[in-house]
């Protein structure tokens, strides 16, 4: 047996340096694609966001390279964007709980009291809508929440209302119902993942040493299925940030998100200032998912450990 | 036993000479729909015992700890401990600690934290608990390890864990499902000791579900045996062995040779005809169809043509298997084979060991060994 000369490959039987090379790119062969795509669709483009966030728009609406802290100034001094972030940031929220109060109680029925072929049908059918477009579900939603859809013609029908309803239409409630229906199956789906996991007689266990139901409730299932929760959080909270579509389609120009607004400043040509609130979300995105990551070391080390 | 939860239901009306037992049973029923996993059983245990529920796979005994526990309510008849009516209580405020056959221990709290978690719900000081906690975690043996998690410890130790985490909470009565039913054998054996040891130090009754037979026998003061949710006898060990009340009891506790037969009066005394042979049976015994029940460890084999001693069945040896302290030798006879062992070391066996494969045999046994058993 020959041994490899310059000892760079340990594993690589009698290989010269330049076929060592070539092993080792062979290996990091089928990285390229995806590394490619992380390269040039995102980390160039962030950087010349980046860039341009610092720049500035000139009358012609062309971005030109002018240093200036004003695009972020804005931010904090013109009220209707902090205003619409803590809208969104409410909106989120909201929406997040919604989701956990909806999934959470659903997802321990699921778990505990059906057997796994039922689990497997409803787990289907909450994913089953995934299958069509997101446009045609929120198009779906206005049909359901417009001035003339069904909410509206059912409850004139039966005569609760004389006129039309119209907070679920073009305001801040529908857009609200649109978006829990859309990112509860998410929420769901990491709740069921955790609780799946979970030991039920641990519950008769903690009851049989004197906890109340809901003592065992909060000391056993929840520290359990806290990574599951938080997953659940980011699931629902963060996309919910850059949530343009369901406010333009249900919601009407006041029920904006922070996400319209950099799309306004796009379609107005306004890159630099689009893209300095954009990284501004990112940013806020950025230092949530450090906190959540946080957590979620501790639950790792907890459940696995 | 003191408890400060006051006791919902009347006090039983028992006769306050007796002790009042720790567990009753009142013709507790329960259904799961149609099917009856527990069939109107009446049953009393003492404060104090090492009681076994012994039985095959389905046939109640789960049921019956937790109807004890308070994990599944009765359908119908009336569940007392320590002579309170506890048919409505819920598990959290009964004097009953449940050690789970799949331990169900808490895999986000620390062995210390798990055996403190039922000190905690009960209110108690933290220095109480920390006492407690470090006094069962003695107990077990377990005193080194209560900074581990419960997957960082072996299927042993999280079975003491389990144990010490129920014990500490003071019960009236202790509830064991099979908890060495995931143990393999020599772990087993220890832990028999270790939970005979740990019952006779801490006095508590224990309630211990097994369908391992020769657990129930080695460690249990009183046998409870289920078939089909229902009890078919309870006794201690000893009884259910030697007198055991039907064939079902006497094949599931040891093992056990049936003869099939009637029993006959011919003068003043009673014999069994098993086929063309005749033997002698008890004295009192009724005329009647009837099986003879003889444990193998009864059985005796002499020569074909000897006669002294009671009369036997002819048979012949179809197997002799040598099992270290006893040989285990297989006869054929008319009324079909018969299983018997002899120990080693006892100096009128050491002539039976000796058989011959094909060899012609008297098997016998004396009279008040065999019981008859009529269905
Ligand atoms: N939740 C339930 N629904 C319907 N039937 C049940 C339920 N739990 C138990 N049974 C039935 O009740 C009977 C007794 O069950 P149980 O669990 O008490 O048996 P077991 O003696 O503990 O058996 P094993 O030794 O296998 O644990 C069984 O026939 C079982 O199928
Ligand atoms: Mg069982």
């Amino acid at each position: 047996m020959t041994v490899a000369s310059d000892g760079g490959v340990p594993s690589g039987p009698a290989a010269g340096s330049s076929s060592g090379l070539v092993k080792r790119f062979g290996r990091a062969l089928p990285a390229l694609p995806g590394l490619a795509v992380l390269l040039f669709l995102f980390l160039v483009p962030m950087a010349i966001m980046f860039v341009f966030s610092f720049w500035r728009t000139n009358n012609d609406f062309v971005v030109v390279p002018e240093w200036n802290l004003g695009n972020y100034a804005r931010f904090f001094v013109e009220g209707t964007y902090l205003r619409t972030f803590i809208k969104t940031l409410i909106m989120a929220g909201l929406v997040t709980v919604a989701a956990l109060a909806i999934g959470l109680p659903f997802a321990y029925f699921l778990v505990r009291y059906t057997g796994k072929l039922t689990q497997r049908v409803i787990l289907l059918a909450v994913i089953v809508p995934f299958w069509t477009s997101y446009l045609v579900r929120v198009y779906a939603w206005q049909a359901i929440l417009g001035e003339h859809g069904a909410l509206n013609q059912i409850l004139q029908a039966i005569g609760v209302i004389k006129v039309p309803l119209d907070i679920f239409n073009y305001d801040d409630p529908g857009v609200f119902v649109v978006l829990t229906y859309i990112y509860f199956p998410f929420a769901l789906l990491a709740l069921y993942a955790s609780l799946e996991k979970f030991d039920f007689t641990q519950l008769n266990a903690a009851q049989d040493l004197g906890a109340r139901p809901d003592q065992a409730f909060r000391h056993i299932l929840l520290p359990q299925i806290r990574a599951g929760i938080i997953t659940a959080c980011i699931f629902v909270f963060i996309p919910i940030l850059g949530e343009f579509l369901t406010p333009t389609l249900v919601g009407g120009a006041q029920s904006s998100l922070i996400a319209n607004l950099v799309l306004n400043f796009l379609r107005n040509d306004q890159f630099a200032e689009g893209a300095a609130l954009a990284i501004i979300i990112a940013a806020f995105v950025t230092a949530i998912m450090i906190v959540f990551r946080k957590s979620f070391r501790v639950e790792d080390v907890v459940t696995s450990g | 036993m003191v408890t400060n939860q006051p006791w919902p239901g009347r006090p039983a009306d028992s006769d306050l000479a007796e002790p009042v037992p720790a567990i009753e049973l009142r013709h507790a029923t329960k259904r799961y729909g149609e099917a009856v996993a527990l069939d109107d059983v009446s049953m009393v245990i003492q404060p104090g015992e090492f009681f076994c529920l012994l039985g095959p796979s389905g046939c109640g005994k789960t049921t019956t700890l937790n109807l004890i526990g308070g994990f599944i309510p009765l359908t119908s008849g009336d569940l007392l401990i320590e002579g309170h009516t506890v048919n409505d209580l819920p598990p959290h405020k009964r004097n009953v600690n449940t050690v789970f056959q799949s331990y169900a221990l808490f895999p986000h709290m620390t062995v210390a934290e798990n055996v403190a978690f039922g000190l905690r719900m009960e209110k108690l000081s933290k220095a109480d608990i920390a006492q407690r906690t470090r006094e069962y975690l003695e107990l077990v043996g377990l005193s080194g390890l209560a900074g581990r998690l419960p997957a960082q410890m072996s299927g042993g130790q999280q079975q003491r864990v389990a144990l010490a985490r129920a014990l500490a909470k003071r019960p009236a009565v202790l509830l064991l499902d099979e908890p060495l039913g995931a143990l393999d054998l020599k772990l087993r054996k220890q832990m028999q000791t270790e939970l005979a040891r740990i019952h006779r130090q801490v006095g508590t009754t224990f309630v211990f579900v097994t369908h391992d037979q020769e657990e129930a026998l080695s460690m249990a003061t009183q046998i409870a045996i289920m078939s089909n949710g229902t009890v078919l006898q309870q006794g201690s060990p000893r009884e259910v062995y030697d007198r055991p009340a039907n064939r079902f009891v006497a094949d599931f506790v040891g093992d056990t040779n049936f003869l099939a037969g009637t029993v006959r009066r011919d003068g003043g005394q009673a014999v069994f005809d098993v086929g063309s042979a005749v033997v002698d049976v008890q004295g009192d015994a009724e005329a009647g169809p009837a099986t003879l029940m003889i444990r193998p460890e009864f059985l005796a084999l002499r020569q074909g043509d000897a006669t002294d001693g009671p009369r036997g069945l002819t048979a012949r040896v179809v197997n002799v298997a040598f099992l270290g302290n006893h040989t285990r030798i297989t006869v054929s006879t008319a009324a079909g084979e018969m299983v018997v062992v002899r120990p080693h070391g006892t100096r009128d066996s050491t002539a039976d060991t000796q058989r011959e494969l094909g060899e012609e045999v008297c098997v016998w046994w004396r009279t008040e060994n065999a019981a008859l058993i009529r269905e």
